[in-house]
């Protein structure tokens, strides 16, 4: 390096000087401390916290530390570049940040104190070890409960705990259902999870309605296909609230919260009643031609028919099929539960019929029945029920319907309800009548969390002979349900996911840490959350820039490496380690799963390999060296491998529902049992609760003014917890970076007129409160906030709200048909975070 | 070749990633920040100022063609580069802040204190900060390094660290929205001058004089 | 020296010494001890600047009605106004320094001005001024260095004669100067279209008036003190009491016909300014209004010139509104952000962007469009210190150098 005069004068006077004097201002050029920029390297990663993003980052490291991060935008389609975020994009504030834990820790305070001690890792393994053999003896090893959040983030780590919960004969509670995130219309009306277009099909919808979500910024990488959306179409936003996406759209319906589904059937009926509904497509894939006995509620079945039970008899179907009748022409015909060829069926009709028995009931067809439960939603009743203009709801109906394909997002914050199902089964008329389903740009789509396992785990997440008990989280609040372990759930050990502030609703799950009646904790994290600060035993996890991970999302169908950047920090260690740690000393047979001849980042790599080796369809051909590439495209019958919803079920006929992994089809086609998509539900339940077909139920009947009828009056503010732009849930709760710019305060928003009355200014630091609990914000005076409602932005660690957690004030309502079936996951009771009453009033005195 | 940046409002969703890539790649410390995305109107970003009206605004230094930061320094240390960035001197700059008196935009940052202290506050692990690495200069004027001292001033440079490379600037790379583009405003083909023809960009206080090379594109306008 | 000199000296030294402790600290630590921030860039030390630029107006005043304009009755306060003016000017160059970020790089105003910048003009005048004061002081001066002062002398054949040729000569480019000094320190702020509390021609004119009142009260102030308020030099003061009184007039008038215009047109950012100049900043405005304009009255009233507390007092008083004038300078430039718009979909609504402000303010957004700003410790020990130098000077030099006729103090 040639030495310059400035540096030889810095080198000999400067630092002369500086030697003299101590002082540094004394160096003759003023030069900082030049950062030593020692083998600088790019490594790509993926960004992965429960965002449903799934970005690919360029980490560039420096000296061993990561000094910048950038997005890679390396998607092969050119429209997908850059994805990432202002998180992804400060993301070192939480590797190298105060809360990063360090080493394994052993609790010594009362929980929730912060007090530990620090541990080795042997310790920390045999203690833990020791501990679950003890209440796997004591109780059995179902009071064991494991939860890794959702899946999609993490395949290979998140996958290993998932393995040793089976191998160990443990609990395990689903995250899609634990966060409120499944939406119950989908099992029910379509047989699946979930399902969504990848954000690269929005712009081929001629007409996107959003209900209730915040897309552009919770879907931040892909609002950008939004906006193309919109270049290209219309993009209609119907929200109580003005949020951002509602200012970005062409049109906002500032709907009253909760009565989407009154809106839904409201335009239901006028596209019906105008005739714009595609009459191929409702014959061919619904159970609109299905008929169901006036007499009964139930659909009517081939076998109870006089002139089809022979045939019927014959007929050899899977168990979770049934044989329903329709009419053509002027004959009853058999439906085909596993062939979708065009029936030619009446769609509406009331006929009689012989039942085998001799006696003659009404038969009407499930599309009659359906205008039949649409009469009472006219345009002024729908517009009294909702708030909404009537002229504005006709003219978005009609102009929807004849300008398709018609996409419906549907978001979280309007299915959280307790009748969230009802409103998603409504809002599904809209694409399936006009057949906006299976095709490009078109369906319904919902968001939520990286639930999704995009192909077969089996291999790595169901070893030979595992048995997990599946018990739905809210059951685990509730303290019962179905395969509740008959001594309890005495233990937790977790990852991933921070439940002492998300789901500790009513502060039940504090509680029972504080009371005892979980006799263990055990928490794996790379910072110390809440959760860590109220578990017995802590052990320190890598970040998504240290080790090895597979991670898809929904939003696109990419398959994406995780990559060390650096050296996991610290003594921190894999998941994939820890768990085959605990595994061999719980148990040493159950260690051979684990790869325990390699190391963990090799261990990982193999996994890798096997997971795309054994996934199926979905990984065929896809291997780790073109992951190593960069991102990868799953396969889907869809050409381009597109993610199309349904696209074989409607382009190839193949009968509903597709599978969901992992469960088997029966598990999940027992729902359609019609093979068809259906909106006429006959289970006993549904039809005791008139939610056969879907309907507007009035908020709050069936939960807060039922155990309180005093709430209507006492609490008359709605609380909803929705999701910040600065958080990804509470990932990021403690980054400083995003902290700054939102002042380091929590904020409730509330309209200028619910303030006032209350005596409440801008910017001051209010209590929100109910029966159940109470939490601390800033107020902030919003137009855009409807009345009557209080909005928090959820994720704060309690530290940042003087310890009272925000989820105090919730409540695990369970709806009793999400009962009615237990798949883990897929059907299952729901948290429904909104369906929650409040009020607010100042804190100072 | 007159370098020039155009922001589409219309495609901008008030995300501030840009503001996260710039403070982040730039190693700006706590409570600063060259870059800043608000809610025009409105009391508090992402609040809109009325029912129905929202839209946000992204803003930091305009490289002025006409620059009184420029015109005002008395050292010389903030000059123009070639291609029309404003740039800052860091060995030159004796922290008189004159520039920042007369920037009507209100961009330019200045070091009340050593940036390493400053960085001490996020409480990071031992001497841990966030930066591009290393120092870089343009015609041999140091216009980047990446732990400031005490007593200059700075601001977006159009990130010449990475644009001396070939490489788009920090808020380019990070915007998600896909709303920032970076071209030759000389050459009437050019993506940016096509966009502020067809789409009536706008530049901001146009009648101070002093000929941003940033323009902006306006939100496209709600039927009514 | 009497005791009264001697204790002067004293403390202004010993303020003088702590003073450069605290900026010895503040090169240490950089200007985080102050309380500027991105948003609010200059405050204390510039408010200085103006501040005594205004005073060292006041000895080439007085050495031009003197030589140009023939006011003969001036003549012993000749010496005391070339040194208060040199004593002012300098601490006014002094006040700058603990502004600058990097002093140690001041250099570069040598090696690369920069020609456009007011900031070089100023540098230039205000030096140009100080040689000029110093030089005058001493042609003053001339005749009297004799015996122990002699060495100082240059060798001329007739001193007083030389000295009256000179000083009459110099006479009209000290004026130069003098209107100078003022003229380029108010286009420091008034060239700047960024801020338009300061982008008024009348800026100009208007330090010129308030540098004449306020210069000439501090030249009479030291006259005062020094020579007492007897008869000998009551026309004198009488004819210094006159200058500062006009000059006091037309400095108001100039402020008011400011603000008459705006206040009638009345667009967004008068208001905006009216706003902050008279809300937090009331009192501040009618002090600097009143008590400028009451202390000239009184020093109109022979009793108060005869009288050298009540002089004194009226004095301090025009002296004290000056100050806060200069002050006042700033809130209404930095709090009135340059960068406001109307969104689009409001109209008539104004909105400002907030400016991060490079330092922890515990309680307060990172994000202001608006700060208040009071000195810290530091800076106003800092500013009492170049005061104190100036006191210091003035006094040292009295006991040093036959400033005063003799006869007197």
């Amino acid at each position: 390096m040639r030495l310059d005069r400035r540096e030889f004068l810095r080198g000999a006077a400067g630092t002369g000087c500086a030697v003299a004097f101590g002082l540094k201002f004394f160096h003759f050029s003023d030069d900082p401390i030049a950062y030593a920029a020692e083998v600088d390297q790019l490594v790509r990663s993926t960004c992965s916290p429960n965002c449903t993003g799934a970005c690919g980052f360029k980490a560039r490291v420096t000296g061993g530390r990561i000094s910048t991060l950038i997005q890679a935008a390396d998607y092969p389609e050119e429209s997908y570049n850059p994805r990432g975020c202002l998180r992804g994009l400060s993301m070192m504030d939480l590797i190298y940040g105060k809360d990063r834990l360090k080493y394994p820790l052993i609790r010594t305070g009362p929980r929730g104190s912060g007090k530990f001690r620090r541990a080795t890792w042997d310790e920390a393994l045999d203690y833990t070890a020791g501990k679950l053999k003890e209440i796997s003896d004591k109780y059995g090893p179902e009071a064991i409960a494991s939860t890794i959040q959702v899946p999609g983030t993490g395949y290979v780590q998140k996958g290993a705990l998932v393995a040793l919960t089976g191998l160990a004969g443990w609990t395990m509670h689903h995250g899609y259902d634990q966060n409120g995130d499944l939406p119950m219309f989908w099992p029910m009306t379509f047989g699946v999870q979930s399902e969504e277009l990848e954000s690269l099909e929005w712009i081929n919808a001629r007409t996107t309605l959003i209900f209730g979500s915040n897309v552009i910024q919770t879907r931040l990488p892909d609002a950008h296909h939004l906006m193309e959306a919109k270049r290209r179409g219309r993009v209609v936003v119907i929200d109580p609230d003005f949020c951002s996406t509602a200012a970005k759209a062409d049109e906002w319906l500032p709907i009253k919260a909760d009565t989407d589904a009154a809106l839904g059937l409201g335009m239901a009926r006028i596209i019906i009643d105008r005739g714009l509904y595609d009459v191929a497509f409702l014959q061919d894939f619904t159970d609109f031609p299905i008929l169901v006995r006036q007499d009964t509620g139930k659909r009517l079945l081939a076998g109870e028919v006089a002139t089809l039970a022979s045939e019927a008899e014959g007929r050899n179907i899977p168990d979770y099929r049934r044989l329903f009748v329709v009419r053509c022409g002027e004959d009853f015909r058999i439906l085909d539960p596993e062939k979708l060829d065009p029936t030619h069926a009446e769609l509406e009709g009331e006929f009689e019929v012989t039942l085998t028995d001799g006696k003659t009931i009404q038969v009407e067809t499930v599309f009659t029945a359906l205008r039949k439960n649409l009469a009472p939603y006219t345009l002024d009743q729908v517009a009294a029920i909702t708030g909404l203009d009537p002229v504005q709801i006709e003219r978005v109906a009609v102009d929807a319907a004849e300008n398709g394909p018609i996409h419906v997002i549907y978001g979280a914050s309007n299915y959280q309800w307790y009748n969230g199902d009802l409103k998603g089964r409504a809002l599904s008329l809209l694409p399936v009548l006009t057949g906006s389903i299976g095709k490009s740009g078109a369906g319904i789509s919902t968001y939520a969390g990286q639930y999704r396992i995009r192909f077969n785990v089996k291999s790595w997440w169901f070893p030979e002979g595992t048995k997990i008990n599946w018990v739905a989280y809210l059951h685990f609040l509730q303290g019962k349900g179905p395969n509740y372990p008959k001594n309890g759930i005495k233990a937790m050990v977790g990852g991933w996911g921070n439940p002492f502030d998300q789901h500790n609703m009513s502060n039940r799950l504090k509680e029972r840490a504080t009371s005892g009646e979980l006799e263990f904790i055990l928490t794996t994290d790379f910072q110390m959350s809440t959760s860590c600060m109220w578990s017995d035993v802590v052990l320190p996890a890598p970040s998504w820039y240290e080790k090895y991970d597979l991670t898809a999302t929904i939003l696109h169908p990419y398959l994406q490496l995780q990559q060390p950047a650096i050296k996991p920090l610290f003594e921190s260690k894999s998941e994939l380690w820890i768990f085959r740690e605990l595994a061999k000393r719980l148990n040493p047979a159950f260690e051979g799963h684990f790869f325990p001849q390699l190391d963990d980042q090799q261990a990982a790599l193999k996994v890798i390999e096997l997971l795309l080796a054994t996934g199926g369809a979905e990984t065929t051909g896809i291997t780790l060296e073109m992951l190593k590439k960069g991102p990868v495209r799953l396969h889907s019958p869809a050409p381009g491998d597109r993610q199309v919803p349904f696209y074989e079920q409607v382009r190839h006929r193949v009968p509903f529902p597709p599978p969901s992994y992992p469960a088997p089809i029966k598990a999940t086609a027992q729902f359609l049992r019609s093979g068809r998509i259906e909106f006429y539900k006959d289970e006993d339940l549904f039809l005791k609760e008139g939610e056969q077909l879907p309907v507007h139920k009035e908020t709050y009947v069936e939960t807060e003014y039922k155990v309180n009828p005093a709430a209507r009056e006492k609490y008359q503010l709605r609380y909803v917890t929705k999701n910040s732009l600065y958080r990804v849930h509470s990932t990021h709760s403690n980054n400083t970076i995003l902290l700054e710019l939102q002042d380091n305060k929590a904020k409730v928003f509330l309209n200028p007129l619910d303030a006032k009355k209350r005596g409440i200014n801008n910017g001051e630091l209010v209590q929100i409160y109910n029966d159940r609990g109470k939490t601390r914000a800033y107020a902030i005076l919003d137009p855009g906030c409807s009345t009557g409602t209080a909005i928090f932005e959820e994720g704060w660690w309690s530290r940042y709200l003087g310890e009272e957690s925000y989820n105090s004030l919730t409540y695990p309502w369970i709806k009793p048909l999400h009962e009615i079936y237990f798949v883990p996951g897929i059907w299952s009771p729901t948290t429904v975070w909104n369906e929650c009453l409040v009020d607010v009033r100042r804190m100072s005195a | 070749m007159k370098m020039g940046m155009v922001i589409d409002l219309e495609k901008c969703i008030g995300c501030r990633s840009c503001m996260v890539a710039c403070k982040q790649h730039n190693a700006q410390p706590p409570e600063t920040w060259w870059n800043r995305v608000f809610t025009p109107g409105s009391h508090r970003h992402l609040t809109p100022p009325a029912k129905g009206v929202e839209y946000f605004l992204p803003v930091h230094c305009q490289h002025c063609e006409n620059a009184p930061c420029e015109k005002v320094c008395p050292v010389g240390a903030t000059f123009h580069a070639e291609d029309g960035a404003v740039l800052i001197d860091f060995d030159r700059c004796i922290g008189c802040r004159y520039c920042m008196s007369a920037c009507p935009y209100g961009v330019r940052q200045f070091n009340w204190e050593e940036a390493e202290k400053a960085h001490k506050r996020s409480g990071y692990q031992e001497k841990y900060h966030y930066g591009y690495p290393e120092e870089h200069r343009h015609d041999g004027r140091l216009v980047y390094m990446p732990l400031r001292p005490k007593g200059i001033v700075e601001k977006c440079t159009f990130c010449a660290q990475y644009r001396d490379k070939g490489e788009l600037p920090a808020c380019v790379q990070g915007c998600p929205g896909k709303a920032r583009f970076v071209g030759d405003l000389d050459d009437p083909n050019s993506d940016v001058s096509t966009m502020i023809k067809a789409r009536d960009a706008f530049t901001l206080l146009p009648e101070k004089g002093t000929k941003p090379t940033v323009f902006y594109l306006p939100p496209k306008p709600k039927e009514v | 020296m009497s005791m009264t000199m001697k204790r002067t000296l004293w403390i202004s030294g010993a303020i003088v010494l702590i003073a450069l402790c605290f900026w010895f600290y503040q090169l240490w630590q950089g200007l985080i001890l102050t309380n500027m921030v991105n948003s609010y860039s200059w405050g204390l030390y510039i408010s200085g600047l103006a501040f005594f630029v205004g005073n060292a107006a006041g000895g080439l005043v007085l050495t031009s009605s003197i030589y140009l304009f023939g006011v003969k009755k001036l003549k012993p306060l000749a010496k005391l106004g070339a040194l208060t003016a040199f004593a002012n000017v300098t601490a006014a160059m002094l006040i700058v320094l603990p502004d600058i970020g990097k002093p140690l790089r001041l250099m570069y105003l040598a090696l690369h001005p920069n020609f456009m910048s007011p900031l070089v003009w100023d540098v230039i005048v205000l030096n140009l001024y100080a040689l000029a004061s110093a030089i005058y002081l001493y042609i003053l001066l001339l005749p009297e260095l004799t015996g122990k002062l002699s060495w100082l002398a240059i060798k001329v054949n007739n001193p007083h004669d030389f000295s009256e040729r000179w000083a009459k000569r110099i006479a009209p480019v000290a004026l130069l100067f003098a209107i100078g000094i003022h003229v380029v320190t108010a286009w420091i702020f008034s060239t700047q279209g960024a801020r338009d509390w300061w982008h008024s021609p009348a800026m100009a004119p208007d330090f010129v008036s308030v540098a004449i009142a306020v210069g000439t009260t501090v030249v009479l102030l030291a006259g005062a003190l020094a020579y007492g308020t007897g008869q000998k030099y009551e026309e004198a003061y009488r004819i210094l009491g006159l200058i500062i009184f006009m000059a006091t007039c037309i400095h108001l008038f100039l402020m008011m016909n400011d603000l008459v215009i705006h206040a009638w047109y009345g667009n967004a950012e008068t208001h905006r300014i009216m706003e902050i100049a008279w809300g937090d900043f009331a009192w501040a405005h009618i002090f600097e209004v009143a008590a400028p304009f009451i202390g000239a009255g009184l020093l109109m009233l022979p009793a108060v010139r005869r009288s050298l507390p009540l002089l004194a007092l009226s004095s301090g008083m025009l002296i004290a509104g000056v100050f806060i004038h200069r002050f006042l300078i700033m809130p209404a430039a930095y709090n009135n952000i340059p960068m406001t718009l109307t969104p689009l979909g409001l109209p008539n609504t104004h909105w400002s962007l907030p400016i991060a402000s490079g330092r922890f303010l515990p309680g307060m957004s990172t994000f202001l469009d608006q700060y208040s700003y009071t000195p810290s410790l530091v800076e106003v020990m800092i500013l009492l210190g170049i005061m104190a130098y100036a006191v210091f000077l003035v006094v040292l030099a009295i006991s040093k150098l036959p400033i005063l006729v003799k006869g007197n103090a």
